[in-house]
């Protein structure tokens, strides 16, 4: 994964030169060793996590006083750009207004990690801390020179100094006509850089206000530019026939009738790529376009559920003790399994599932001789750029990404296959091109999360302690989930998946404990979903958790509470936080329920949630009607972001829980619109009550997916409260439980 | 033929009467405020106006719209009396409600169309009436904060 990039010494400055940083204003460079993108193979998402240093290319003061940050995160809906402003402000003591926030496009920063994994305050507050703290320190310099005082004698104003006259000079004053680089050499040690955003949360100006986030009027009025948006003068419209199942193989393809058409340009067939793909000077065309190309394909797998619901069997491989990872092992299972006075088991098993983000991906491409341009949204714009370069046999430096607002991510967005295609079409035909997937090719062609199957045998003392934890699962690997055939069974032999199992380990006291893994690969593309692993073990850990409290005639929070790991003081906080929250224990009326259950997430943020259902027979749904959550993640820099985040895990949880699943016929996913794949709506969505907890002096902890895990074992506890059914399967319908129960 | 859109008069083309209103909003005018999401009328990203009325624009043609103005998002201030945005637009803001924002246009309109014609719902009308309008992101619970501010600021 290092591989990516490689430390080369360029000149900083004649980068920030090619891309204009320079032509007027202050900016903080460092020179020497400058991560650059390497053209050689294989095209690899950038994995690797910014440095303080990189944060110098991405906060410039301009010649009128205002801050440019161009924000090194996607965005998608998190807000992560808005927290990193406001960190950003409270180094350089400006407001909002201050401060023009841009999403980069690839010519604007060096390379940066992909946005995933709930990484984008944890990883990246420090650099743009540090970064703005340099700047201000700078600026503090040449204050100092202007007025032959000491940076001493220049104290901080708003967007600008206070001299000892009494005087103020904004930062607008100190920007000289000439650009001005501060080197290396010059830059504030560590030790002696004030850094505001680490002083206590009482000293800060703008960290943990609720500032709102700068695209909001333009979602509102419909001006916000999603990929699907934007178009050129003279641009060509393409589209591209999607493969009947997983894997199969362009045979031929006739094109005569599509060429007919009216508006029809030309049609691309590529047999060695797999591609073929038309382009019209109208984009009313295309879709009779693709009905009348001539395809034929050679299917390979016709594999189905059966098939898949085989291998995902971890009662089969529990028959023969075949497990490749032990994830961890202390103590003795027969032991435990011995002085247990109350024992549960049980198999759970999770779904396939889709993304199902609102926006279909989109890709408008213009191949020219001295430059590649492209408008797209992704999780990743530099691994667009060596894909796209790549396709075309382009150095990388010749093609430029233009980063778009994403309608919706959720991993999903890392590759922008919409993008690869309107490059080859462009290139083919020597006009921008722009290529739309519609609903059924975003169901279809997209990566997914994967089935998961869990078996747990537990027990608890007479005196209300677990007495053991043996716990299996089989599931496919997330994080190299699309390395190819025999390269991906070698690394499931060498290595646990460190997405598929995230959150595996109980948080609580289990002295006799065993957890086995095993990955199984089957043609289905698998790679990261909102959380990956963390809901369905979770699921898995926290309904075991239920049973274990119910057989033992403990209160489930109680149990909990009894049992936690001793460095659990966090999760503790939130249990009885939630506890407060939601009344725990109140008296349960008929048909309603309650459950309970909790994560840490990432081993960072402690998550407990509260959901209230009532089982509605008439209309034979359940519903989830409200859920309390209380979250710690550390310093929160925008209460209202944190506060969205929670309730979209949990409105996303609630979905997980009791509508979604993908399922596999003939090598293709028989879901492809929102009849066969429905997101939780509206009616169904339940309050959210939220509380953050934030211990004084704990850095950020992640936030975009950490609430999420808890909350399919909350509901699944609730539906156990409210109707003594026991559900280990999701989805869980009415249907299910009242099947089941007779 | 000719259709109203914003109050814009737009001459439809003989061979673009038999597009989709969406198509024709997006491709033919460039009003991309209006989204495409499932093309089946399942998610409510394309919700425009039809004289006031909330629809679906993937599954309006064109040809028939006759003696029907069409409003979309970009138009949606010029349909409330003073300056500004739109009271559901404003209300939005004030409770921050998108996150990616993909379906926010369709929300308001939606939205919009509701306070209309009911300018005081209860929770269970908000939550039919929305129900349509799929959010990926789960903004249903500020969706519902937004329209009450609505409803108690009229």
């Amino acid at each position: 994964m290092e591989a990516t990039t490689k430390m080369k010494s360029i000149s900083r400055r004649r980068f920030l030169k090619k891309t204009g940083w320079v032509a007027a204003g202050i900016t903080v460079a460092s020179f020497g060793a400058f991560p650059v993108v390497r053209d050689k193979i294989p095209a690899l998402p950038t994995f690797d996590a910014p440095s303080e240093k990189d944060g110098l290319t991405w906060i410039q003061i301009l010649a009128d006083g205002r801050v440019r940050f161009y924000c090194p995160r996607m965005e998608m809906g998190q807000g992560a750009a808005l927290g990193l402003t406001q960190v950003v402000a409270e180094e350089l003591n400006i407001k909002q207004a201050d401060i023009d926030c841009i999403l980069p496009d690839t010519d604007h920063t060096p390379p940066f990690q992909m946005t995933v994994g709930s990484q984008s305050i944890v990883n990246f507050f420090d650099p743009v801390s540090w970064a703005a703290a340099q700047l201000r320190e700078a600026l503090r310099a040449v204050a100092a020179e202007k007025t032959g005082l000491s940076t001493e004698q220049i104290l901080d104003g708003r967007s600008g100094f206070k001299l000892p006259d009494g005087t103020t000079i904004g930062y607008a004053a100190l920007v000289p006509a000439t650009d001005v680089i501060i080197t290396d050499n010059r830059l504030i040690e560590n030790d002696n850089l004030k850094r505001y955003a680490l002083l206590p949360t009482t000293k800060h100006q703008t960290i943990g206000q609720n500032w709102l986030h700068h695209d909001l009027t333009a979602i509102v009025t419909g001006r916000m530019a999603y990929a699907r948006d934007i178009s050129l003068p003279d641009m060509a419209f393409g589209a591209v026939v999607q493969p009947p199942s997983f894997g199969a193989q362009l045979v031929a393809a006739n094109s005569a009738r599509a060429l007919e058409l009216p508006g029809v340009l030309g049609v691309e067939i590529d047999e060695a790529a797999g591609f073929v793909g038309v382009v019209a000077s109208t984009p009313f065309i295309l879709s009779e376009a693709l009905d009348v190309l001539d395809v034929e394909w050679q299917i390979e797998s016709d594999f189905g559920q059966e098939q898949i619901d085989t291998l995902l069997d971890v009662e089969r491989l529990r028959a023969d003790d075949n497990f490749t990872h032990t994830l961890d092992q202390s103590g003795d299972l027969e032991i435990g399994q011995q002085s247990a006075r109350h024992r549960s088991s049980g198999r759970y098993d999770t779904p396939f599932a889709a993304h199902a983000a609102m926006e279909p991906r989109s890709g408008l491409v213009w191949v020219r001789a001295d430059k590649v341009e492209v408008w797209c949204g992704t999780q990743d714009p530099f691994f667009v750029q060596k894909r796209v370069a790549k396709i075309l046999d382009r150095k990388v430096e010749d093609v430029v990404v233009h980063t778009h607002r994403i309608g919706g991510g959720f991993g999903g967005r890392v590759m922008c296959q919409a993008s690869e295609a309107a490059a080859r079409l462009s290139a083919k035909f020597n006009l921008p091109v722009r290529v739309q997937w519609d609903r059924a090719a975003e169901f279809q062609n997209n990566y997914f999360q994967p089935g998961f199957s869990h078996f747990i045998d537990a027990g608890v003392s007479q005196d209300g302690f677990i007495t053991h934890w043996d716990h299996d699962v089989v599931s496919s690997s997330i994080l190299t989930g699309l390395a190819p055939g025999l390269i991906g069974k070698a690394i499931d032999l060498a290595t646990p998946d460190q997405g598929t199992t995230r959150g595996i380990r109980a948080p609580y006291e289990m002295t006799n404990r065993r957890t086995r893994h095993s990955a199984i690969r089957t043609p289905v593309p698998i790679n990261a979903w909102r959380g990956l692993g963390s809901a369905p073990n979770a699921f898995a850990i926290e309904s075991m958790m239920d049973e274990l409290a119910f057989k033992s005639g403990i209160d489930p929070l109680q149990f909990r509470l009894k049992n936690l790991l001793a460095n659990r003081a966090r999760l503790a906080k939130v249990l009885r936080k939630v506890g407060d929250m939601s009344n725990w224990g109140q008296v349960a009326i008929p048909d309603t329920g309650r459950g309970l259950a909790c994560a840490v997430y990432k081993e960072e943020t402690a998550v407990a949630v509260v959901a209230d259902l009532t089982i509605d027979h008439a209309a034979k749904t359940i519903k989830v009607t409200k859920v309390c959550c209380a979250q710690d993640c550390g310093l929160v820099l925008n209460p209202h972001q944190v506060e969205s985040q929670i309730m979209g895990n949990i409105t996303w949880g609630c979905s997980m829980t009791l509508n979604e699943q993908i399922t596999f016929a003939q090598g293709r996913v028989e879901q492809n619109n929102f009849h066969l794949y429905e997101p939780l709506r509206h009616g169904s969505s339940p309050e959210v009550n939220v509380a953050l907890l934030s211990p004084p002096g704990t850095p950020p902890a992640p936030v975009g997916e950490s609430a999420l895990p808890p909350v399919p074992a909350a509901i699944a506890n609730a539906v156990f409260a409210a109707t003594g059914y026991r559900c280990r399967s999701l989805p869980i319908t009415y249907e299910d439980i009242f099947a089941e129960t007779g | 033929m000719e259709i109203v859109i914003n109050g814009n008069v737009i001459a439809v083309p003989d061979d673009l009467q038999n597009v989709t209103l969406l198509d024709f909003l997006r491709d033919f005018v460039m009003l991309t405020g209006t989204k495409f999401g499932c093309g089946v009328g399942l998610c409510g990203a394309c919700t425009v106006h039809l004289d006031g009325v909330a629809a679906r624009s993937c599954q309006t043609y064109v040809s028939d719209i006759i003696n029907v103005e069409v409003t979309t998002i970009e138009g949606l201030d010029q349909t409330s009396p003073g300056e500004g945005l739109h009271p559901v637009q404003q209300a939005w803001i004030a409770e921050g409600v998108p996150q990616c924002g993909y379906c926010q246009a369709g929300q308001i309109m939606t939205a919009s169309a509701l306070l209309h014609r009911n300018p005081a719902p209860t929770d269970a009308e908000i939550r039919e009436e929305m129900n349509g309008n799929l959010c990926r992101c789960g903004t249903y619970d500020r969706i519902r904060r937004a329209i009450t501010r609505v409803a108690q600021e009229a």
